[in-house]
């Protein structure tokens, strides 16, 4: 029931303020149960040889190699102070053997021409992103072409854009190198992985959330789905037709898979999916909201939903809407890190240089970053349902990973394996001063909140093609 | 409507009476006032609101700059070159000695003193808005263009020679337009008990987040009365503020609030606060509009952190507005609200031009608990 997810948060603030103890995690709304066999589908291409499609958490269908590795593609984005990345139809692949040890000044205001930090570790763009090779003799299929590399190999390309494997990727499944859920404000130059078309109307489209991928109408306004309906029934009648719109199908509309088409009136027929018919809200302002769920009986739709992370965990009504937060209601942030060389090498998981971090959390003092950000320590044994959440071993003072029972180190929770954080000037359940904080918002190098829900900004969810940065 | 060139303010007796000086609004006097209930209709038993539609902190500004004789300050940009160069010279500084050490300084600002060549320039002279904050008149108080005296403006001091406060700087210029674009940053006050808008000697003032856009013209730049605000009391709760007041002459002046958090988000998903300790309103009402100030003493840490999470140094730079040098000057200046344990002030008085229109609150109730808008913004 979605009345129970209004009261939520209040109940349980109220709960914590008064006795200590905070509700644990329900995957209502926003998680999808471990049983639950709700996968995107997807529109079936021409592919290269070698390559597959695989099912990943959060980022649903996505191409891979023949031995599991998720593919990226790198776009040329516009900085502010340059450009930087693959550009489209340009044949070349940018992200080669060369290491930089110069920043460029992409991002205003610092001025190109300082030296990179860790050097002697520094690692060329195509180490750490190895390229896709094409064979000898590729055979563009479908979206995919080839590109030339500067060293003469072939480089396969999807959608004019070169791909990469992304050395922090394990295994099948793994998506570590980028994510578009997270992609929001001046990041810089971001990596993301690519897939297939969803298997959705043409007419519809998805807004990639921090847990799910949800359905849209053209216009970008959320799509609902009703509880008193049934697969061939709309129970939206008169006066609840005043607040949600039959999402209506052409006539020329024809089940196919998990979509169906009923007939509301003689020539007016309504889309379902997943034998639910489908509805906007008409008093939905503004694009990707998930205000109409607040409404009992009434929910938002997503081909898939992330599992849940780590159940004594808390979901908070912050001022925004909603941040998931630790089992002592406090804000949960993660850190975001790319540097200004060009080819923009992220900086935001324990293998990178701890330098960005330790700068903007504690002025390079391991202690006061400890206590400005600490790492949420994980209880002996603790797990997640969902694969994205995980325990890492962490050394404070390096911010580097080190070995479990090493002295010192601090069993932490890790979100796509870099380490979250809560913020100690966080003062009560909700709080979430913390948000923003780093260079160019937190975006560019420092920590945002984890936004469930943001009924007035777009902090829940990635960027998607045409909106502001 | 003119909010750069502030224009003579009549009544100086009425004001004086009060402390305040309303120059930049042209506060009229009892006569000059409309007579809000003859035929008008908004206020309706006893309540009317206003949702704010700008908001400009208060500096004064000559035209030749003459309360900054030696200019304007530097800014990230130039401070970093003074420091470091510009990358071309012969020493080759890294990333960590330049780069993140001046956005370590930033993010864990110090009262230590800035390296020798960088030198901040405060605002000169003895002319300020702002409203008399603490009831007295003091050797570093300043006097209103009126001739009000006891005004309590440091902020003016650390802000009035840095571009981005300026008519027309980024901050200036973007935080009023953020606020018109995102709903979140929504603020309405809501006066019950009114007799009548032109005295009435017990009004309740209470302060909420709204959240809608607001009723345009045509233009999409005017602000009309007469739109709905819906009151965001489920994820707004923190910035609802209560206080009384009193309507002189048309003329609203509140009683200090101790503590208000008031809701001034910026662009790229910011969603931070002020924290205004003191906080009043002095407003000019009729039944369509209030104008006047907005004042009470800044939070130096508060400010500070909303500046750097709201901005980035880049955005610093358009206006030449070092973070870590106005961290510096604010708390030398702060004159309020000392630290219990060390006796150091916290908070530095300061004041804010504002502009109201009317608007119809609609707030949730126990039927509806929910925030009854769908939010917004872009």
């Amino acid at each position: 029931m979605q009345m129970r997810t209004v009261f939520q948060g209040a109940l349980c603030a109220a709960l914590l303020a008064a006795t200590g103890v905070a509700c644990a995690i329900t995957t209502e709304p926003y998680w999808q149960s471990p049983g639950s066999k709700d996968k995107e589908a997807y529109v079936p291409e021409l592919m290269p040889p070698g390559v597959q499609v695989v099912n990943t958490e959060n980022e649903g269908p996505v191409f891979a190699t023949a031995d599991g590795k998720t593919l990226y593609m790198w776009p040329l984005s516009t900085l502010r102070n340059g450009q930087a990345g693959d550009r489209p139809k340009s044949g070349k692949a940018t992200c080669d053997g060369t290491i930089y040890k110069e920043t460029t000044g992409y991002m205003s205001p610092y001025p190109p021409g300082f030296l990179l930090p860790e050097l002697e570790n520094r690692k060329s763009c195509e180490a750490l992103w190895p390229p896709f090779l094409a064979p000898a003799d590729p055979k563009p299929v479908g979206k995919w072409s080839v590109v030339k590399r500067t060293n003469g190999d072939s480089q396969w390309a999807y959608d004019d854009h070169p791909v990469y494997m992304s050395s922090k990727d394990h295994k099948k499944g793994d998506v570590l190198g980028g994510s578009v859920s997270l992609i929001g404000g001046e990041m810089g130059a971001v990596r993301y992985p690519v897939g297939p078309t969803a298997d959705i109307p043409s007419d519809l489209g998805l807004a990639v959330f921090r847990t799910g991928r949800m359905l849209v109408n053209h216009k970008g306004f959320s799509v609902y789905s009703y509880d008193k309906d049934t697969p061939t029934k709309s129970n939206c009648n008169d006066a609840c037709l005043q607040t949600w719109a039959p999402l209506l199908a052409p006539l020329m509309a024809k089940p196919l898979g998990e979509w169906g088409v009923i007939e509301r009136t003689p020539g007016i027929q309504q889309w379902t999916y997943r034998g639910k018919p489908l509805y906007t809200n008409m008093t939905d302002t503004e694009h990707r909201r998930v205000i109409g769920m607040d409404i009992p009986d009434w929910h938002n739709v997503y081909t898939q939903r992330a599992l849940a992370p780590p159940s004594d965990w808390t979901v908070q009504d912050a001022d925004l809407g909603q941040v998931l937060a630790d089992s002592k209601g406090k804000t949960i942030y993660y850190y975001s890190c790319n540097d200004d060389a060009e080819d923009q090498q992220s900086c935001d998981s324990p293998d990178a240089p701890q330098v960005y971090r330790l700068a903007i959390c504690g002025n390079f003092d391991p202690k006061v970053c400890n206590e400005t950000f600490p790492y949420v320590q994980a209880k002996p044994g603790e797990k997640a349902d969902s694969a994205l959440w995980s325990v890492i071993s962490i050394d404070p003072n390096t911010g580097k990973l080190t070995q479990a029972g090493q002295a010192g180190a601090l069993q932490v929770w890790a979100y796509r394996e870099r380490p979250v954080y809560t913020y100690g000037g966080d003062t009560r359940p909700g709080s979430v001063d913390g948000d923003n904080f780093g260079e160019f918002n937190g975006g560019r190098n420092g920590f945002r909140a984890f936004w469930l829900r943001d009924d007035y900004r777009a902090n829940a969810h990635g960027r998607s093609p045409g909106d502001r940065r | 409507m003119n909010r750069s060139v502030p224009r003579p303010c009549r009544g100086i007796g009425l004001l004086l009476s009060v402390g305040v000086s309303l120059g930049a609004y042209g506060i009229a006097t009892a006569a000059d006032a409309p007579k809000a209930n003859e035929g008008g209709t908004r206020l309706q038993n006893g309540t009317i609101a206003y949702v704010l539609t700008h908001k400009f902190w208060a500096v004064y500004e000559t035209p030749k700059k003459e309360e900054c004789p030696t200019g304007m300050n530097d800014g990230p940009r130039e401070q970093f070159r003074t420091l470091y160069g510009d990358g071309k010279g012969p020493k080759k500084y890294t990333v960590v000695e330049a780069q993140l050490k001046r956005e370590g300084d930033l993010w864990h600002p110090s009262t230590t003193p800035e390296p020798p060549q960088l030198k901040f320039k405060e605002a000169q002279g003895k002319i300020s808005y702002g409203m008399n904050l603490d009831g007295k008149i003091g050797p570093n108080d300043f006097e209103s263009p009126d001739g009000v005296k006891g005004v309590d403006n440091q902020l003016y001091r650390a802000i009035g020679c840095i571009g981005n406060y300026r008519n027309m700087g980024t901050i200036y210029h973007f935080e009023d337009l953020f606020m018109n674009s995102y709903n979140d940053a929504r603020i309405v006050i809501e006066l019950t008990h009114v007799k009548s808008l032109e005295n009435s000697d017990d009004v309740t003032v209470n302060i909420y987040r709204g959240s809608d856009r607001m009723m345009t013209d045509s233009t999409g730049e005017g602000y009309l009365p007469g739109g709905t605000q819906h009151v965001d009391l489920r994820w707004g709760k923190q910035f609802v503020s209560h206080t009384k007041g009193k309507i002189v002459a048309g003329v609203l002046t509140t009683d200090p609030i101790d503590r208000a958090e008031l809701p001034w988000g910026s662009t790229f998903g910011t969603h931070a606060y002020h924290v205004f300790r003191g906080l009043r309103l002095q407003l000019k009402l009729t039944d369509t509009t209030g104008k006047g100030m907005l004042a009470g003493y800044v939070d130096t840490d508060a400010f500070i952190h909303h500046l750097n999470t709201s901005w980035s140094t880049h955005h610093h730079s358009y206006g030449q507005l070092s973070s870590q040098s106005l961290y510096r000057e604010m708390s030398r200046l702060a004159d309020g609200y000392p630290d219990a344990r060390t006796g150091k002030n916290t908070a530095v008085s300061s004041a804010v031009n504002v502009e109201f229109v009317q608007v119809y609150l609609v707030k949730p109730d126990e039927k509806n608990p929910l925030t009854a808008s769908s939010g917004g913004g872009r």
